[in-house]
Formats: C-alpha cells, sequence, structure tokens
C-alpha cells in the first residue's frame, strides 16, 4: 500500500520528546445506529454512513501519530468494550495493517458510553500521577449499555445501584485530561443523535471536580450533524499526488543526480527564465513532521501532503480524505469530468486553495491550457492568505504545476527536489531535519548574490563576484560540517547533501 | 583499527645507476594538484622527459625571449623522476599489508618519442595494456611522485636553485577530496588526517576498510608535502564530459584558493589539455604550420569573457588575492593531438611531421608546459627575496 507522504504543518517542535501530556485515546463507537447515514445536504452530495466518516477521523489521527511517534491507543465500543490498538507508539510500517483492521471493524449493538471512557482513562492512567493524557470520545449515540460505570444526571443526584460513579474514576487527584466529545448527529430526538444532555451533565461534573482538585484539562463537546461539517473540521488538506514521470533521488545514478543539480541550479542562476522559483518560499525547518495539535478537532492547520502512487492508487483515498479523496481517485482514474464535478459538489467542504488548485491540475490533464492556468492563477491568490506555515509547501505544489504547464525543467526539478528532501527528511531527526533545511534556504539565497554578478558592471565586478564567492563559501563550510555532525543519518540526508554541494559547484 | 604491514621494496628503471639523492635543505618544493585525468601524469612524464629528450615546446602567445626559461635538469642527479606507489596488497582482504615500491626513472631519451605519446594519451583502461606503469585508477593504490630539476639562471650570482615538484599520483580523488574540505587540513607535516574527520568525505563511511585506510594514508601524506610546499601548481581540465567531474574541479579549486590564502603561498593555475579548446588549438595550429605566426593570444580575456575554463566568476574573484589572472593562469598542453587521435608532431625543421605513412621522425607538440613551472619557481625566489629583505 503506498503510504501517504504527509507534510504535517505544525508550529510544535518534533525534537522533543512526548510526555504525558502528548498521549492520546480515541474512543470510537462502533454501535449499529453508526451505520445510519449522515445528511450532507448543503454541500449537494450523497449521505455518508456514520462509520464512514468516523474513520475518516481514526485515519487521520493514526497518520498523525504514527508522523510524530507519539503513542497512540484506540478504544472501541459497542455493549462490549475492547482495545485494538494499546496505547503506545505508532510504527509507520504498522499502519496498512492497523487500517486494514479498522476498515473491517462492522457497527454492531448497542453503546457502552461511560465503560468505554473508563477504559480509556485506565489507558491513560500514570500511577499516582492520575489519569494523563487526551482523550476522544467520538459517538453518536446515548449510553445504553455500560454495566460498570454510570454518571449522574445531576450533581449530587443518586447513581444506579451496582454502578461506579464515572467522574471521580476518570479524574483522580493530580491528574490533567483533555476530554472532547465529537458527538455525531442532533440528539435532540432519542436514535437519531448524541445524547447532548447527558454528555454536558458529564462534562460539567468534570469540570467541577477539575476546580476543587486544582487540576488543568480542558473538556469540550462538539455537535456535528453533516458529513460536511465533520471532514471541514476533520480534513482541512492540501493533497496532492505525484507526476507519472516522478522518479526518487535515491533510484538516480550519481551523474544523473548530478545533471538534476546542475538543472535546479540553472533555475536559481536564470530568474529571468524562470520566473516561477522567485515565487518560492525557503522551506521551513519544522516545516514537516512535528508534534501533533492537541486542538485539530477544533482549528484544524492545513494537511499538505503528496500522496505516492507508485504501484497505484492509494488505499483508502476515500476512507481517509473524504471528497478530496474521492477527486484524487477518479483523477488517478482519468476521469476528469468526474473529477471536475466533484470539485464543484465540494465547494463548500474543500479548502478554496486546494480546489482550485486540483481544478487547474484535472483540466491542464484534459489539456485545457487556458481554463488550467486561470485555475492555477486564483490559487495562487488563495495561497496568498496561508498562514506561513502552511504555505510554502502549497506554494511549491503550485509552482511544480506550473512549472509544468510551461514546461520549465529547471524549475521542476529544483522544486521536486526541495520537496522531496523536506519529505524524505521528514523521518530523521529533527536537527539533521532543520539544518538541512536551513542549506537549502541558504542555497536558494545564492540566487542573489549570484545575479549581481551577471548585472555588475565592468568596475564591480570584482566585488560582486568576491561577495558571491564567499557566500558560497560560507554555504560550503556549514555543508562540511553537517556532514561531519550527520554522517551517520543514512540516504536520505547524504543525497540531499550531495545536491546541494553539486548545486553549490554549479552557482560560479 | 588494526595496524597495517608496510613492506618496501625499490625497482630500478633499465639505464638508473643510482637512487635519487636525497632533497637538500634549499631544495624548494612545488605541489602539483588536479582532479582525476586532469593531467598531471602526463605534466609530469613529459615535463621530465623533456630535460632528457629536449623534447620542443611550443608558445602561445609567442614569447619574445624565444623561450629562454632558466629550467635544468638536475645534473648531479641521475634521477629525474622518482614515483613510490603505494599499494594494499591484497585488496579483498581488510588486515592485508600496504606494500610500497620506488621506481626511478632517469635522463636518457627514449627510442621512440611516439610511443611515449600514444602511451600517455591514451584513455585509462588503455593505458594498462599499451604500458608497463601501473597507470589506471585502483582504489587500492596511489603513487607520490617527485621530479628533481633546476631554477635559476647564470647570471645569478647564487647559481640555480634545486627544486622539487611533487603530487599524489593516481589519486586526484585524494587531492580533491583533500584540498575542497577544510576539516580535512593538516596544520603540521607531522599530522595525521583522523577517521573522524574523513567522514566530511561523502558516502565515506559506506567505503570497504581497506580503501578507507588507503584514502587516510594518501590524505596524510598530501597533507604533508603540501604543508612544505612552498608553491602549488592547480590543474584544471577544461574537458570534463561528466557533471560530477566538474562539480569536483570546481569544489577543488575554490579549496585551493581558501588554502593559498590562509597560507600566503604562490599559486599558478595550469589549464591543462589546452589543445580541446577550440579557439588556443586553432592558434596551435597556425604556429606549427606558419613559422612566421606569431599569436597575439588573449589568455586572460579567453578565461574570463569567454569563459574557457568554465570558472570565469571565481577567477575574476580570486584576481589579486594571491593570483593575478594574467600572469599566473596558463594554457597548457603537453601532448597535443590533431584531434583525430594522433599526435602531432613537428619535424626537425619545425614544421608539424605528417601523422601517416613511415613512422615520423618527428617529436610531440607541447604548448607553453614548462610556463606554469617556471613561473611557480619564480614566485618561490620573489617571495623568498622579500623575507630575507
Amino acid at each position: 500500500m503506498g503510504a501517504p507522504q504527509t507534510a504535517m504543518a505544525s508550529a510544535t517542535d518534533a525534537a522533543s520528546p512526548p510526555t504525558l501530556r502528548d498521549r492520546n485515546v480515541l474512543l470510537l463507537d462502533l454501535s449499529k445506529s453508526m451505520l445510519a447515514p449522515l445528511p450532507d445536504a448543503p454541500s449537494g452530495r450523497g449521505d455518508r454512513q456514520k462509520i464512514e466518516v468516523a474513520r475518516t477521523a481514526v485515519f487521520r489521527i493514526l497518520q498523525d501519530a504514527a508522523a510524530t511517534g507519539t503513542p497512540f491507543g484506540l478504544v472501541t465500543f459497542t455493549e462490549t468494550v475492547r482495545v485494538p490498538v494499546p496505547l503506545g507508539e505508532v510504527h509507520r510500517e504498522n499502519l496498512p495493517y492497523i487500517e486494514n483492521l479498522l476498515a473491517l471493524l462492522q457497527p454492531s449493538g448497542r453503546s457502552a458510553i461511560w465503560d468505554a471512557i473508563a477504559v480509556g482513562a485506565d489507558l491513560l492512567r500514570a500511577g499516582t500521577q492520575g489519569v494523563r493524557g487526551n482523550l476522544v470520545l467520538v459517538t453518536d449515540g446515548w449510553d445504553n449499555a455500560s454495566a460498570r460505570f454510570a454518571v449522574r444526571p445531576e450533581p449530587g443526584s443518586p447513581l444506579k445501584n451496582g454502578y461506579n460513579d464515572l467522574v471521580p474514576y476518570v479524574l483522580p487527584a493530580h491528574s490533567e485530561l483533555n476530554l472532547r466529545i465529537v458527538g455525531i448527529g442532533s440528539g435532540v430526538e432519542r436514535d437519531r443523535g448524541v445524547d447532548g444532555a447527558a454528555m454536558n451533565a458529564f462534562l460539567e461534573q468534570l469540570r467541577a471536580r477539575a476546580g476543587e482538585l486544582g487540576l488543568a484539562g480542558a473538556f469540550s463537546f462538539q455537535e456535528v450533524t453533516t458529513g460536511s461539517q465533520l471532514f471541514t473540521q476533520m480534513v482541512q488538506a492540501f493533497l496532492d499526488v505525484g507526476y507519472e514521470d516522478d522518479r526518487p533521488l535515491e533510484e538516480l545514478h550519481p551523474e544523473e543526480l548530478a545533471q538534476h543539480a546542475a538543472s535546479a541550479a540553472k533555475a536559481l542562476k536564470e530568474p529571468q527564465q524562470h520566473a516561477t522559483v522567485a515565487r518560492l518560499r525557503a522551506p521551513h525547518p519544522t516545516g514537516t513532521g512535528g508534534a501533533p495539535d492537541p486542538s485539530y478537532l477544533e482549528s484544524p492547520d492545513l494537511e499538505i501532503g503528496v500522496l505516492s502512487t507508485t504501484g497505484g492508487a492509494p488505499a483508502y483515498l476515500r476512507e481517509r480524505y473524504g471528497p478530496l479523496g474521492e477527486v484524487i481517485e477518479c483523477y488517478l482514474a482519468a476521469q476528469y469530468d468526474r473529477a471536475l464535478k466533484l470539485l464543484t459538489e465540494s465547494r463548500e467542504v474543500l479548502p478554496p486553495v486546494t480546489r482550485l488548485y486540483w481544478q487547474a491540475r484535472v483540466e491542464f490533464a484534459q489539456r485545457a491550457v487556458v481554463e488550467a492556468a486561470r485555475s492555477l492563477l486564483q490559487a495562487w491568490t488563495e495561497a496568498e492568505k496561508l498562514p506561513p506555515a502552511s504555505q510554502a509547501p502549497v506554494i511549491r505544489r503550485l509552482a511544480l504545476l506550473q512549472a509544468r504547464m510551461q514546461n520549465d525543467k529547471e524549475t521542476e526539478t529544483l522544486i521536486r527536489f526541495i520537496d522531496e528532501t523536506e519529505h524524505r527528511l521528514g523521518e530523521v531527526d529533527a536537527s539533521a531535519r532543520e539544518r538541512l533545511m536551513d542549506l537549502l534556504a541558504r542555497l536558494m539565497e545564492l540566487r542573489g548574490t549570484y545575479q549581481l554578478t551577471r548585472l555588475a558592471g565592468e568596475g564591480d565586478l570584482q566585488d560582486a563576484a568576491l561577495r558571491h564567492e564567499a557566500a558560497v563559501e560560507d554555504v560550503f563550510g556549514r555543508l562540511q560540517d553537517a556532514r561531519l555532525e550527520f554522517a551517520s543519518a543514512g540516504p536520505a540526508v547524504e543525497g540531499a547533501l550531495d545536491f546541494i554541494e553539486i548545486c553549490l559547484a554549479e552557482m560560479r | 583499527m588494526a595496524e597495517v604491514k608496510v613492506t618496501t621494496r625499490t625497482r630500478r628503471t633499465a639505464g638508473a645507476k643510482k637512487e635519487a639523492k636525497a632533497p637538500s635543505a634549499d631544495t624548494a618544493r612545488i605541489a602539483v594538484v588536479g582532479i582525476p585525468a586532469s593531467g598531471k601524469t602526463t605534466y609530469f612524464r613529459f615535463l621530465a622527459g623533456h630535460f632528457g629528450l629536449n623534447l620542443p615546446i611550443l608558445y602561445v602567445p609567442s614569447r619574445d625571449d624565444g623561450g629562454n626559461l632558466p629550467l635544468y635538469g638536475d645534473l648531479d642527479n641521475d634521477v629525474a623522476l622518482e614515483e613510490t606507489t603505494y599499494e594494499t596488497t591484497d585488496p579483498t582482504d581488510p588486515e592485508g599489508g600496504l606494500e610500497t615500491t620506488t621506481r626511478f626513472y632517469v635522463n636518457r631519451p627514449m627510442e621512440d618519442r611516439k610511443k611515449l605519446w600514444v602511451e600517455l594519451s591514451a584513455g585509462r583502461e588503455d593505458q594498462g595494456i599499451l604500458t608497463k606503469y601501473p597507470l589506471p585508477t585502483k582504489f587500492n593504490q596511489f603513487v607520490e611522485m617527485k621530479m628533481r630539476f633546476r631554477y635559476g639562471t647564470p647570471e645569478d650570482p647564487t647559481g640555480s636553485r634545486p627544486m622539487e615538484l611533487q603530487t599524489v599520483d593516481e589519486a586526484g580523488g585524494i587531492i580533491a577530496d583533500y584540498f575542497s574540505y577544510d576539516r580535512l587540513w593538516l596544520e603540521d607535516g607531522e599530522g595525521e588526517v583522523t577517521e573522524k574527520s574523513c567522514r566530511v568525505i561523502p558516502h565515506f563511511d559506506s567505503w570497504r576498510p581497506d580503501r578507507r585506510d588507503l584514502w587516510r594514508r594518501g590524505l596524510t601524506l598530501l597533507g604533508r608535502f603540501v604543508h612544505e610546499a612552498d608553491a602549488i601548481i592547480l590543474f584544471l581540465s577544461p574537458a570534463l564530459a561528466s557533471l560530477r567531474d566538474q562539480a569536483q574541479q570546481i569544489n577543488l579549486a575554490r579549496g585551493v584558493f581558501r588554502y593559498i590564502r590562509a597560507r600566503d603561498l604562490p599559486l599558478v593555475i595550469a589549464i591543462s589539455k589546452a589543445d580541446r579548446l577550440k579557439d588556443f588549438y586553432g592558434q596551435v595550429e597556425q604556429s606549427v604550420r606558419e613559422r612566421t605566426f606569431r599569436s597575439q593570444f588573449d589568455t586572460a580575456d579567453f578565461l574570463l569573457r569567454r569563459d574557457g575554463a568554465g570558472m570565469g566568476t571565481i577567477l575574476v574573484a580570486q584576481e589579486g588575492r594571491g593570483i593575478s589572472t594574467k600572469e599566473d593562469v596558463f594554457l597548457i598542453s603537453s601532448a597535443v593531438s590533431t584531434g583525430e587521435g594522433h599526435p602531432m608532431m613537428v619535424g626537425e625543421g619545425g614544421q608539424e611531421a605528417p601523422a601517416m605513412g613511415t613512422p615520423t621522425l618527428g617529436v610531440p607538440v607541447m604548448v607553453n608546459t614548462t610556463l606554469p613551472l617556471a613561473r611557480a619557481c619564480e614566485r618561490i625566489l620573489a617571495k623568498r627575496s622579500t623575507k630575507g629583505a
């Protein structure tokens, strides 16, 4: 299965080891009611089953956890509570198995919500330090099957006989817990949606107890009534797929690598002929990987990724990315008209830059060059509105498409190298990544001093050449230090350093 | 790392009566550096041969002094060239020993001058077949080359001075690495390049242990003799098809500029294989065909304005920082080709000898070959006299 190559935008430094607070447990409702459709009227698209939408959330959170090394656990519940993924680090190579397992989970039976929350709290229990971590509950129902725990309807009211009070169990002394409840469907009518009253009562009691004990933590309940709402919250993404002629750096013969580097350097040396390069931003040192944003359900960053299509279309595209996944599936199957139709239908759901980019890409595939150029121009405008952390990688994807539309091979090579390097470095040590991204940024900046050597008059030429050479030597010195420091960092780092070294030699 | 056994033996070529004398204290050393296939071997062999063979040298642009440079074979020292091969005895055995073999070449004319050209201008694969010399680059050996000569004028009250030209041959990669990566540089003549600092070389850790060890030894040997060097001649080849080789050469050049600035060393640049540059070759051809033609070729203009060496900007930046592009950069060709794989030969009358038919009586044409050497010597002496003053 082609694992997605994601470049998650996050402001958090992935270098810091996960703390107890970084642990995440997802509680997923698998009761029979999850098979019911979730209306999606605003976008005019067909309804989806709640479980289908909920799986999207799980896929996405799992992916985040695998990318960042944050401990993650999954609890599913019907009338029985199960732990399909025990709390621990999710390794990228295990993702396909877990995702297959999730795809096989079929809803049935009733909902033991309170018992499930208790099991989730048990996973996050850290001895005398209480319950520490993040719990996310995704449910559409009312508790109708818990056998051990219950929540008082109101503070001080009696509990059912034989049941334990969930609130002190979940929140013992010294705890630091964030609980977020995502309720699918309106709970105004029983069996049509989540029991909002019970959830709010539960959260009120938790807040009161946290206040009494002086505990830090956040407790929230959010009701979503349409699939679009949930996707909008969960899948704010700019996704792209590679082009058919993409070849990874590690597959290149050393002389081919040199040719690519020389070609990329040409894009830096000749800005007039490669205008798109001027739009590129220097790579953000912490632009890849990064710890998960705990508030991803409330205010998600734009998820940016390039999906590998080696060996066919990536699995679970639709499940993982909803409408955008469907568009990409159609594109890969060369169903361009359907892809455009889906883009129109998903107007409300997709971020504008994503929609316009894909419109341009599909139109370009249809050889509608004028339309593609118009859509891409609009995408550029939207990209300018993005926050800085998301902007650089999105702009590179836009620039890559523009370079292809203009048949500008040099710019294409440069962008591909930066993109691929950023992706490959996502798996290496954060300090190595930061250093290499810094080197890349400095390499890009050499455009300026090189240009001065071209523009300088007779008298100023030596000054300009001297300044450029000093700048090149500075970067080369940093490159040597990086070689010494990261000598065993693996082929991703070495390949990037080789490429930069050849580019430097070409900047003359 | 396990201690490597070192054995030494000496071979003499026919006619070599004795081993080379140890250089005297006032011998000035000139290091020749360049990437693999930049022309170092040809330069040493032809130049050494020049003293015994008196090969004619053509100057482009023409020189008013008629080409009378005060360079002489060292008559006190029968040995013109000394080559020491350092070789791991069994490349597949990580504990194999290191063997050194020294060969001495004396000032004797060769019977067949054309054969010399054919041998030296052949590709590296063919050289192994054509010659008995261990020329093809192998990962398990490098060769230290020393050429002894004298520089000076009879009018000079001190007479001529002994000079030694030195390089690590068959290991241009070692040279390129050493100068490119200043983290390898030795700060004294007894220093050792460490295994740790070698990791600045791309992919060094992935090499076989015996190659790593040999490379480190080569870097150390080179580091020590360039530390002791009084001047450096940098060879740049304008005929590199491979982009990787071009990048290697640029990195080497930039490294050499850093090195000479840091140590205040005289630097002379020889753009070798200059007969591959069309503009330059045109001048050579005309000079050979028309005996009255006096070339006014402007080397600096060709290199800087027309980027004849592929490094115009770099040379501009270095102007006045240890080199002068007008006085210290030379286009040379030690074994001029007719462009069709044949040597360009000149007959007794100085005109081009036919390449076809009966084996010619002519001798190979060398262009400007002695100029970088003479200029390096001149700058060494100038520096010494300044110091003395």
